[in-house]
């Protein structure tokens, strides 16, 4: 028997609007299909920056991962990774535990062996817990407190709690906040800012950087650039943070409230008018005016030389990769060409692409990745010169393909320009 | 500490042994987790995932699905995929989620067969035990609801339980397995749960012998024997050839193997087929007491595997690799023989080691 896929026109799902969108889009209706494309959204610490790695952001932290064994099962695949092996340690939890709840008992003393157990005492301790103590109800902040006091280091909690992961506070908006944690009131310093919301640097010729050193700007720190602990601590003298990633406005919030350090908000665009715009933004709020010609101009000539040589190319888009499937749809519809599949989450913020999307592609076809029915994808149904995200690879094995799941963060003028030179490259490489 | 792992991480757990057994059979099989767990399962502990598709899914469990123990919404959501997908049966696979909120999994059974017209199994995992208890409730699960008792008629076919990614660290290891056997006479050689169906799971009361190659298919190959009479044996048969050169140079070695029991055992026979040297066969799986000689050890702690091998002065310790990690002191030889369970390392087609 053949079996269909679910998909949507742009059209359709725009004229449906926000109040209708179809039970076969939202996951919360459904089986999940952990789709090979789809693995690392779904399980917040399967692949990439999830929960477990981005919990170690803090220089010189390791973490204690208290849990059945299954939850800490793949982070074998993270210890692979440089640097990772000797930062990883578990207090296993047995059948007793999970329902007694007496695991909590044995974390002081686990995090003091650990600590012990090094040959350099631990900057922080992040306790990692799962959705079994989602469910006991775990009063994590007091067991973390309890763990600091006996074992004379800083101990914080790490929510991987994939219950909650289309709650009010989802595990990476979580964790996001957890590891400015540490940060402690300073003396502000007026040229120094931070870039706040990624656990890798954004690209290192971002012209963010320039643009921040133009109004005078001395100082930028990032998370993932400190290369100590006094160099993250020194985070709390920002004058101002920039925040690059809606999951970390809970993280900016609580610098707010805790270190008096405001926060402006900026969205990775590929919309060379939007990203201008921003800008334009970015300076009224500060009260100054950037010259982002020379970005802007390269990125457009970046955009061109690919549109010029390929000419109306069709694109199939996913969203395991570093933009917003819908965004970047929208963008690649702008500047001339075509999008005939967006695999991608439908949700209400998504509207205000997919409505121009269905303006002037209203027969592009969005699929979710999350869709039971996603296991009789047949790409043989479908037409695409060229992929963007690992997702959209897999569902077009034999087609031209850009990850763009690049760990080093891509922004604005500078994250457009590697993107078309990247599609260049790889149409190029089709071509032979 | 028990249960603390200063060096090594969490092997394979129960569900994923589970999903190991089912991933061939043509069913739906659905993980009673929000999302973390089928990650783990399908992103880690199962190699097939990258290579063939399975019907597997996550249940997507939020915490007021939990909290209410909204099973309705399960059964609601798995009639709706069965209708997407095509499908024989399905197996709903327990978590710690479950475990937690003490899921009733023979009414969710019970529930899902009526509502999806569809046989049914459940597999009540808590992702605290390891991934052998897994595999051997699913085989009984299976052989219990599946096998046709009114196949009278034996062929000249053996059944092979307990062939698993997990227990043979190779993506075709059933296909050496199938040649291996042929070779020996066999017409038929049934893998149950590696590239075999549930027709051929469904017909295994024809077979004439049952070849058990890892602990966790003894309780089904014991139920086989009792219910259709059927003998079953243990053996390895897929010994690496690389191995069985490294094992002629351990003449006089105090030697400790470690995997799981079955092919622990099968690599002690062949040492002690050139060597008359003292072997320990150890593991961190089911040690069943058939299989187990008087020095054979179980290993439970870190520290205590730690310990074990220091005060034994082994020579050569043969298992996997990764294992060494908790082996500071340790400065004999290891022999490296990959256990797909411990580090998530398997074979390919081409004899390299990949994770």
């Amino acid at each position: 028997m053949e079996r269909e896929v679910y998909y949507i026109t742009a059209a359709e799902l725009a004229k449906r609007g926000k109040g209708q969108i179809p039970d076969e889009l939202l996951s919360s209706k459904h089986l999940i299909y952990s789709s090979p494309a789809t693995l690392s959204f779904n399980s917040p610490g399967a692949q990439g920056f999830g929960v477990k790695r981005a919990g170690l952001a803090i220089p010189g932290s390791v973490m204690l991962l208290v849990a059945p064994g299954c939850c800490g099962r793949n982070t074998t695949m993270l210890s692979k990774i440089g640097g990772y092996s000797e930062r990883f340690f578990y207090l296993l939890m047995d059948d007793t535990d999970i329902v007694t709840g007496r695991h909590l008992n044995k974390i002081s003393k686990a995090v003091k062996e650990v600590a012990d157990s090094l040959e350099e005492t631990p900057t922080a301790v992040m306790i990692c817990i799962t959705c079994v103590d989602a469910l006991l109800g775990t009063d994590m902040d007091r067991v973390c407190r309890k763990a600091s006091d006996y074992a004379g280091i800083p101990v914080l909690p790490c929510y991987m709690y994939a219950l909650t992961r289309e709650g009010r506070v989802p595990p990476m908006t979580q964790v996001r906040k957890s590891i400015y944690a540490l940060l402690e009131p300073r003396k502000k310093k007026p040229t120094t800012v931070n870039l706040i919301g990624e656990f890798a640097p954004f690209l290192d010729d971002s012209e963010l950087y320039d643009l921040l050193h133009q109004i005078g700007v001395k100082k930028i720190l990032e998370i993932a650039r400190c290369k100590d602990f006094e160099e993250y601590l020194s985070m709390a003298e920002a004058n101002f943070n920039l925040i690059l990633n809606p999951e970390a406005r809970l993280a900016a919030e609580d610098i707010k409230r805790r270190l008096g350090i405001p926060g402006i908000e900026l969205t990775r665009l590929y919309q060379i008018d939007k990203i201008h715009k921003q800008y334009e933004l970015l300076g009224g709020a500060l009260g100054v005016t950037f010259d982002d010609q020379k970005y802007y101009d390269s990125a457009k000539k970046a955009v061109d030389d690919f549109t010029e040589k390929y000419p109306n190319t069709t694109f199939a888009i996913g969203e395991c990769m570093n933009a917003g499937s819908f965004e970047l749809a929208l963008a690649l519809l702008r500047y001339g060409h075509q999008v005939s599949e967006i695999y991608g989450t439908v949700s209400d913020e998504n509207f205000i692409y997919i409505k121009k999307i269905a303006e002037l592609s209203p027969e592009t076809k969005i699929y979710t990745n999350l869709s039971p029915s996603m296991l009789n994808y047949d790409c043989s149904d479908s037409v695409a010169d060229i992929t963007i995200g690992k997702d959209a690879e897999y569902y077009h094995p034999d087609c031209v393909n850009v990850p763009w799941n690049q760990e080093r963060q891509p922004f604005g003028y500078s994250g457009l320009r590697h993107l078309f030179e990247e599609l260049t490259e790889a149409m190029e490489r089709g071509e032979q | 500490m028990k249960g603390l792992l200063k060096y090594l991480s969490p092997f394979a757990p129960d569900q994923s042994g589970a999903v190991s057994v089912l991933y061939d059979l043509g069913g739906i099989t659905v993980i009673c987790d929000a999302g973390g767990c089928t990650g783990n399962i399908c992103g880690f502990d199962e190699p097939r995932w990258f290579v063939r598709k399975s019907a597997i899914f996550s249940a997507g469990l939020r915490d007021m699905d939990a909290i209410l123990g909204r099973d309705d919404r399960l059964i609601e959501k798995l009639k709706d995929t069965a209708q997407k997908v095509d499908a024989s049966f399905a197996a709903i696979i327990g978590t710690p989620v479950p475990a937690v909120i003490a899921t009733d999994f023979k009414a969710l059974k019970r529930m899902a067969e009526k509502r999806c017209q569809l046989p049914v199994i459940t597999v009540e995992c808590t992702g605290t035990e390891l991934y052998d208890t897994g595999e051997e409730e699913t085989y009984m699960e299976l052989f219990r609801k599946f096998v046709d008792p009114d196949v009278k008629e034996k062929e000249n076919a053996i059944g092979v339980i307990g062939a698993t990614p997990l227990n043979l660290s190779s993506v075709t290891a059933d296909e050496t397995i199938r040649h291996v056997l042929k070779e020996e006479g066999y017409d038929h050689v049934y893998c149950y749960g590696m590239g075999d169906g549930l027709d051929t799971l469904k017909k295994a009361a024809s077979v004439k012998k049952n070849l058990v190659v890892a602990p966790s298919g003894l309780k089904a190959a014991k139920y086989m024997e009792k219910t259709f009479g059927i003998p079953y044996e243990a053996g390895y048969p897929i010994l690496d050839k690389k191995l069985k050169k490294q094992i002629c140079d351990l003449n006089g070695k105090k030697i400790l193997v470690i995997h799981q029991q079955v092919m622990a055992n099968e690599i002690r026979k062949e040492i002690l087929k050139y060597h008359d040297v003292e072997v320990t066969a150890a593991t961190w799986f089911m040690q069943k007491k058939e299989w187990k000689q008087p020095q054979d050890v179980m290993l439970k702690t870190e520290q205590g595997f730690a310990d074990y091998v220091a005060e034994q002065q082994f020579d050569t310790v043969i298992g996997d690799a990764y294992l060494s990690l908790a082996l500071r002191e340790f400065d004999g030889e290891f022999i490296h023989v990959p256990h797909f369970a411990v580090s998530g390392e398997y074979e390919h087609d081409n004899g390299e080691i990949g994770i």
